[in-house]
């Protein structure tokens, strides 16, 4: 058997060109700073700073290149020497690793995109080196920073998270991030970092938009040395370690994936079959059983208005159907319910659907924002005051709600704890068929959805949206799906039962 | 053969399938599954003559499987419950195996697309007036730079790679210009073009209604779009392509 023992070896052993290609990817920089870097590593430092980070960063590194106004948060001013991702104690000033960190991987939720990719690790720590130069704080530090020692890990358990909740509201969390975590608390509108611009406190239920990233110690970090610039002060004078451990594990236990990774995007919305009455209130566990889908919204940038710093970051829908009407439940969150109010330049909240009038035979299709001249679009549009609507688009500026006698849908929504849940019901066919979608089961309809913060004065073409996916409404299974299985075990068992009758006679024999 | 004992002839025959399937499921990139398919019909074949080629390795190859089907009564409390467990799961599996196969799986149409469509006529080989002014490069390049991070900058990035922070809201992907397979196997002029018309401008075959580039000729004037295309090229290091 040494040739069969040989041959499996070879073949487990093929695959390993496959594995190799991880290689590349240094885990966030081995290599230690130049202790004093050279007037050539400034240089350097400096040409690499004017070729890629200059236009957020501005020249002098005061955080107001060209692109700075259309950001946010903005990009750093480095003038003061307050970097928010720190691993060293409250006041002090980052290590060169802490940098180096940030600069490689990014910082998830902003503009700033990780290096790894550009710049090489020796054109990084020389990128250190000319960041250090725009504040004097560096200069000046006689000894360097402290760093913070992680104590012994509190495995997540459910009593962890429960110590943790309590030490939430006892260090008052929520009054920025809000009862459920969402960001929502009622000091939130209010806040501004050290320059005096607005800042958000973080949805501590989207760990994938973390600044710092979303590990346990990452958290820990952010908790003892606070974040530099914000509002996020340091409790390392209020939280020992194990503390600290119970209010991360109360963090990571609002996830609704363990992992922290983003909701993985679906290109196909699935409408499930149901048999009777669809409920009607977002809240109805009927909804928890049903499957969600996830949508990332983007700033709309393509015409005018445009809006470059969108609230709402993305969108969960769940579809089902019965004999009559569609259903869909739409979860997004928003850190206020806002009301309309002229003077202070706000709107009311909303969410919308976009499907085209006309289901498409071929590829072709209404243009995804709103329509186009040739092909209109449906809306089914939700506000947090003015309920249901239903409209028709021709383009941005040509959208018409329809006639009061053709509003066949409704909805129900409801604000809570920073999230919004709207159930919209439409019947699956209507009278208007010249300007309703027809809902039909097996087909590929294109949507697309759309989100309005109206606190941040989002309104009409102001807009976080997304593109074109696909809706699919599942039809009922044929017959067949359950006869031929049946079938099979029928036949499958009693050709067994054949052979196992045959053996015990032959033995008998 | 029955010189060595030890591990049983059936289980060895299993170890080689379920070894010979991993290893050719784990190569990269993925065999598609005729070939897969192909492979393993083989590898039984080969294994099949090898337990059958003498009388008593096909005994011994058989006797474990005659001994399931047909039962044992000497045997153990264990073994006679397992052989129950294995003997209902072998039609219910097969049903399982019908079943994936009738229930109707639902793949949305592919997209064909073409990525960089014939340019109008009016627009080939229109030459930067901006190249024309070496004099003035850096001043076009900071206009252009200018344009680039309060325009494009939230699609396609502060790498010029595609993947800016509202990049993953789109598809088709936003440009990636370092990629050889834009900006640098283009002319000028058609850049240009691309940068003013956007997804509006596309003909049909491009996929016009799913293209989130906005039509940049209603808010960027002609000085602003070739002093970003400039700027592109400078930026990302290509040449622009010519006619020789």
């Amino acid at each position: 058997m040494r040739w069969a023992c040989l041959i499996l070896l070879m073949i487990l052993l093929t695959p390993s060109t496959g594995w190799g290609q991880e290689k590349g990817a240094s885990p966030g920089g081995a290599g230690a700073p130049p202790a004093a870097p050279s007037p050539q590593d400034l240089q350097a430092g400096k040409r690499i700073y004017q070729k890629w980070c200059m236009n957020c960063h501005g020249a002098q590194g005061d955080g107001a290149g060209p692109a700075a106004d259309f950001l946010r948060p903005r990009p750093r001013d480095f003038r003061q020497g307050l970097f928010k991702i720190r691993t060293t104690q409250s006041g002090q000033l980052p290590s060169d690793q802490d940098l180096f960190n940030v600069i490689t991987k990014g910082m998830p939720g902003t503009g700033m995109p990780g290096w790894e990719k550009v710049l090489t690790e020796a054109e990084r720590w020389q990128l250190v080196s000319y960041l250090k130069t725009f504040s004097r704080r560096f200069a000046r530090a006689s000894a360097p920073p402290e760093p913070i020692r992680i104590g012994t890990q509190l495995p997540l358990s459910a009593d962890s998270a429960a110590e943790g909740k309590r030490l939430f509201r006892e260090i008052e969390c929520f009054k920025c991030h809000g009862d459920e975590g969402r960001g929502d608390g009622p000091s939130a509108p209010e806040l501004t970092d050290d320059w005096g611009a607005p800042i958000r406190p973080a949805n501590l239920r989207k760990p994938w938009t973390f600044r710092g990233g979303h590990t346990p110690e990452a958290l820990y970090l952010r908790l003892q040395s606070g974040i530099a610039g914000s509002p996020m002060p340091s409790f390392a004078d209020s939280l020992d370690n194990e503390k600290t451990w119970h209010l991360v594990n109360y963090v990571m236990s609002l996830w609704q994936d363990s992992s922290g990774n983003n909701p993985p995007l679906q290109v196909v919305l699935k409408a499930r079959r149901v048999e009777g009455e669809i409920p009607a209130q977002p809240g109805e566990a009927f909804w928890q059983d049903q499957e969600p889908f996830y949508y990332p919204l983007v700033g709309q940038v393509i015409r005018e208005p445009r809006l470059f710093v969108p609230s709402v970051d993305g969108v969960q829908v769940q579809a089902v159907y019965n004999d009559r009407e569609l259903a869909l439940r739409l979860v997004w969150d928003d850190p206020t319910n806002s009301k309309a109010d002229a003077e202070q330049g706000t709107f009311e909240d909303a969410a919308a659907i976009e499907f085209p009038v006309q289901v498409p035979p071929g590829a072709k299709r209404p243009f995804f924002l709103m329509g186009d001249a040739e092909l209109a679009v449906q809306l089914l549009r939700w506000g947090s005051s003015s309920g249901m609507t239903e409209l028709n688009g021709n383009g941005l500026d040509k959208l018409q709600p329809q006639s009061e006698s053709s509003q066949e849908s409704t909805a129900v929504g409801e604000f809570q704890n920073g999230q919004y849940q709207v159930v919209m019901k439409r019947p699956l066919r209507t009278v208007n068929t010249a300007q309703d979608i027809q809902f039909e089961t097996g087909r590929f309809i294109p949507v697309a959805f759309f989100a309005w913060d109206g606190s941040n004065g989002e309104t009409g073409g102001k807009m976080a949206l997304t593109s074109w996916f696909y809706f699919f409404i599942e039809p009922a299974l044929p017959k067949v799906t359950y006869v031929y299985p049946a079938l099979a075990v029928v036949i499958a068992g009693g050709l067994q039962w054949w052979v196992v009758r045959r053996l015990r006679q032959t033995k008998m024999d | 053969m029955n010189t060595r004992r030890g591990i049983p002839l059936l289980v060895k025959f299993v170890a080689v399938l379920v070894g010979v399937y991993v290893g050719v499921r784990l190569v990269r990139p993925p065999l598609p599954s005729s070939l897969v398919m192909m492979y393993m019909t083989l590898t039984v074949c080969g294994v099949l003559v090898y337990v059958s080629i003498y009388a008593e390795t096909w005994q011994e190859f058989s006797a474990p499987l005659v001994e399931l089907f047909r039962g044992s009564p000497e045997r153990g409390g264990l073994w006679q419950g397992g052989r129950q467990v294995v003997l209902g799961l072998i039609p219910l599996l097969l049903g399982f195996g019908v079943y994936q196969k009738v229930t109707p799986s639902f793949t949305p149409p592919a997209e064909q697309r073409v990525v960089h469509p014939a340019p109008p006529f009016e627009v080939m080989g229109l030459t930067n007036p901006l190249q024309q002014r070496p004099d003035r490069l850096q001043e076009h390049l900071e206009l252009g730079a200018r344009v680039y991070f309060q325009n494009c900058v939230y699609c396609h990035g502060d790498r010029f790679d595609g993947e800016g922070h509202f990049a993953h809201g789109f598809n088709p992907p936003p440009a990636n210009f370092v990629d050889a397979g834009t900006i640098a196997q283009l002319q000028e002029s058609y850049v240009f073009w691309r940068v003013s018309t956007g997804g509006p401008g596309l003909p049909a075959e491009s996929t016009p209604w799913n293209s989130a580039m906005p039509k940049w000729d209603t808010m960027l004037n002609e000085e602003e779009r070739w002093a970003v295309v400039l700027y592109l090229y400078h930026q990302t290091g290509w040449k622009p392509r010519t006619w020789e």
